[in-house]
């Protein structure tokens, strides 16, 4: 494994949202809402809306595209919810019912005994 | 011969014609005496003969006479010349006299003011030698004055010399370990930035990178210009917009700076810290001289001699004059620290860094009022047709190693190491830059089903000769393909339903280790990282294919029943860290990738 910061991008966080580090109050996004974007990635998009929009071709959360794009999840907020302010993307949360039930706790406590 | 006598001195007529006459009447007398006394008969013949007789005299007498009298004229004459002659004689010694007496006179004045010279101008000469010799003198003190001075100023030369490379010596290291410093505490900052999640410590942070990463640049700066290696270098190519992103953070007013590149060139690693740090300088120079709301605005061209990155401001023009120092000044010409002031260094650090990588940096007047200055970056800087995709380039580890083998020639003595870690490692990359001919999901057969292709599109990447050719696009959908593929031989409801299960139990896990950040264990992030993207990707195809695609693939269960379902493998290798359980189920489907596919390759 490289060295840390011997071996990283160039490109510091605040330049991928141009100093903003908090999006705004009213934007939906928790650390499981569900992305999907609503449109192709365009050329001479930020390279990381490419990402996204690529990541989220199917139902995405927020923490996967964090995890995924190597980023601090504010960092993805900001980046979502530029996104989200032209209709790029859209947000939604996922069911609650889904995760009620035994046989699927039983697999999450397997999981994580795996891990 | 005589000279012609004058008629003067002749002898005058009246002079002679006396004598004669008196004869010849003393002859007539005589005669007719004769005459008158001789006989008649004889007195006529003796007439006649006394007559001529008389005229004979007469003649004669007058003859004598004329004679007698030019000798005497000539007498005259004789004696005239004689005494002239005597008197040309005379003046003749005279002269001679005259002379020998005025040349001995000359003589002594000429032995005289010889003399005199010959005496002048010896005094000269020994006046003029005594002059010499004391300016000798006096040229030789100089002499002997300025070599002592020389060597006192080579002495300070050398000792300002050597004081001189120490200083840079020193300014280089110190430039140096600023540079390590910025850069370490840079790397800490964004192992913060992770691992902080509230907004408000991330804000704090990423102000204090934006500091960092401009005392690193001034640090930088100094180490350019005293002639150390430039700061950091990057194991592989930079992206063009990590180049300028990396640029603009260096800067102060980074927020007023707009790019515009959806060029998908990127840097060589060795030089991607000198182009950075270069750019940075302009971009800087056009955000300071500009008004403080101006935007600064940057794109890139993509040229056959390279990548012309061009900066434009509105701010202040520069007459023709800045211009042309500005071009001087980013020649890297003057290459000598002299004309440096503390405050503007930035173009002579362009100037050395354009030497030093053979950029070449033009400015002109901007279309948008200020100044624009164009960088390009030739083409052996530039990492070719580098891989396309941003993602990737951002990643700390780069795609798993998969080689693109030729169909015809997959090698029979099994699969290669890159392929047996493909299938275990999954590569996390939505989109791969590299397609391997057998894809690791051990499915090289099934390729697209025909619904998924339009009709009349060609199998992606095959070509008249079978090889396989990656096209641009293709890949994402033949990986959307493949992923969907994968899913759909499902046979039964009872095994999905474990795997739904199965599924969720992997998404929860990634979901926690997500909220609890990057943990300071590196085993566990490169668990969580090398995992998560796995299971992300199958989990939702899973749960939203599964429906649609059930109903109309079961003519597909019995191939699918072949093997074991592949998403299952590839959950379990993602989930469980002993890898090597998995192994011996990897076989099976790895024995396809060594038969070539009969319609060569559909998925590459």
């Amino acid at each position: 494994m490289s060295r840390p910061g011997r071996d990283d991008a160039p490109d510091r966080l605040y330049t991928l949202t141009g100093g903003r580090s908090r999006s705004a109050p009213d934007t939906p996004f928790d650390l499981v809402t569900l992305v999907v974007a609503e449109c192709d990635p365009a050329p001479g998009m930020q390279s990381e809306h490419t990402a996204i929009l690529r990541l989220t071709e199917r139902p995405t959360a927020v923490v996967e595209i964090a995890a995924q794009l190597r980023l601090p999840v504010s960092i993805t907020k900001v980046l979502l919810s530029d996104l989200l302010a032209t209709g790029r993307v859209s947000a939604r949360h996922p069911h609650k019912a889904a995760v009620i039930d035994l046989d699927i706790l039983e697999q999450v406590l397997v999981g994580l005994r795996n891990l | 011969m005589t000279p012609p006598i004058p008629p003067g001195e002749r002898p005058t007529l009246r002079a002679l014609v006396p004598v004669p006459l008196l004869t010849a009447v003393l002859s007539g007398l005589a005669v007719g005496g004769a005459v008158a006394w001789a006989p008649e008969s004889v007195r006529s013949v003796f007439a006649w003969g006394g007559g001529v007789a008389a005229l004979l005299l007469t003649a004669a007498v007058a003859m004598g006479v004329h004679a007698g009298q030019t000798a005497e004229i000539l007498g005259r004459r004789l004696d005239t010349v004689a005494q002239d002659a005597g008197r040309l004689l005379h003046e003749r010694a005279r002269l001679a006299e005259e002379f020998s007496q005025e040349r001995a006179r000359l003589n002594d004045a000429l032995i005289r003011e010889r003399a005199r010279l010959a005496e002048e101008f010896g005094r000269e000469r020994a006046a003029l030698a005594e002059e010499f010799e004391q300016e000798r003198r006096r040229l030789t003190a100089d002499r002997t004055r300025l070599a002592e001075e020389k060597a006192g100023l080579a002495e300070r030369v050398r000792t300002a010399e050597s004081e001189r490379s120490a200083a840079i010596a020193a300014t280089a290291n110190a430039a140096g370990r600023m540079q390590a410093l910025a850069t370490g505490t840079l790397a800490d900052l964004r192992e913060m930035e992770e691992r902080h999640s509230d907004e408000n410590v991330l804000t704090d942070l990423l102000h204090l990178d934006h500091r960092t990463a401009q005392a690193g640049r001034l640090a930088d700066s100094i180490a350019v210009l005293a002639g150390a290696r430039s700061g950091r270098r990057w194991a592989r190519p930079i992206p063009m917009e990590s180049i300028l992103r990396g640029a603009m953070g260096r800067i102060g007013g980074y927020q007023r700076v707009r790019l515009h590149s959806s060029s998908e060139a990127a840097v060589a690693g060795h030089a991607a810290e000198g182009v950075m740090h270069a750019l940075a300088e302009l971009l800087d120079n056009g955000a300071n001289f500009s008004p403080p709301t101006a935007e600064v605005h940057v794109y890139v061209e993509e040229v056959p001699s390279g990548v012309i990155v061009s900066v434009e401001d509105a701010g202040l023009v520069m007459s023709d004059v800045q211009l042309r120092r500005a071009e001087r000044a980013v020649s890297g010409e003057g290459a000598g620290l002299g004309g440096l002031s503390g405050t503007r260094l930035g173009l002579a650090v362009v100037g050395r860094l354009s030497r030093k990588h053979g950029l070449k940096v033009s400015f002109r007047p901007s279309a948008r009022g200020g100044t624009g200055v164009l960088m390009l970056i030739p083409q052996d800087l530039l990492a070719g047709a580098s891989a396309p995709a941003p993602t990737p380039a951002r990643k700390g580890e780069p795609a798993p190693p998969v080689p693109a083998p030729v169909p015809t020639s997959a090698s029979p003595a099994g699969p290669s190491y890159a392929a047996a870690r493909a299938a275990l490692d999954m590569d996390p990359d939505p989109v791969p830059t590299h397609e391997s001919a057998a894809s690791p999901d051990g499915l090289p057969s099934d390729g697209p089903p025909p619904g998924d292709r339009a009709p009349g599109d060609p199998a992606p990447g095959e070509l008249p000769s079978g090889l396989p050719k990656r096209r641009r696009g293709h890949t994402l959908a033949t990986a959307q393909a493949r992923t969907r593929n994968r899913v759909t031989p499902r046979p039964a409801t009872e095994p999905r339903r474990a795997d739904d299960a199965r599924t969720r139990a992997a998404r929860f896990s990634s979901f926690r280790s997500a909220i609890r950040g990057p943990v300071p264990d590196q085993a566990l992030v490169q668990g969580t990282a090398t995992d998560t993207p796995a299971v992300r990707e199958r989990v939702p195809e899973a749960v939203r294919d599964d429906a649609a695609v059930r109903d109309t693939e079961t003519a597909r269960e019995a191939e699918a029943a072949r093997s074991t379902d592949p998403v299952r493998h590839d959950e379990a290798a993602a989930s469980s860290p002993p890898r090597p359980r998995p192994q011996p189920r990897q076989q099976p489907h790895q024995q396809p990738q060594s038969q070539p596919h009969p319609e060569g390759d559909p998925t590459s």
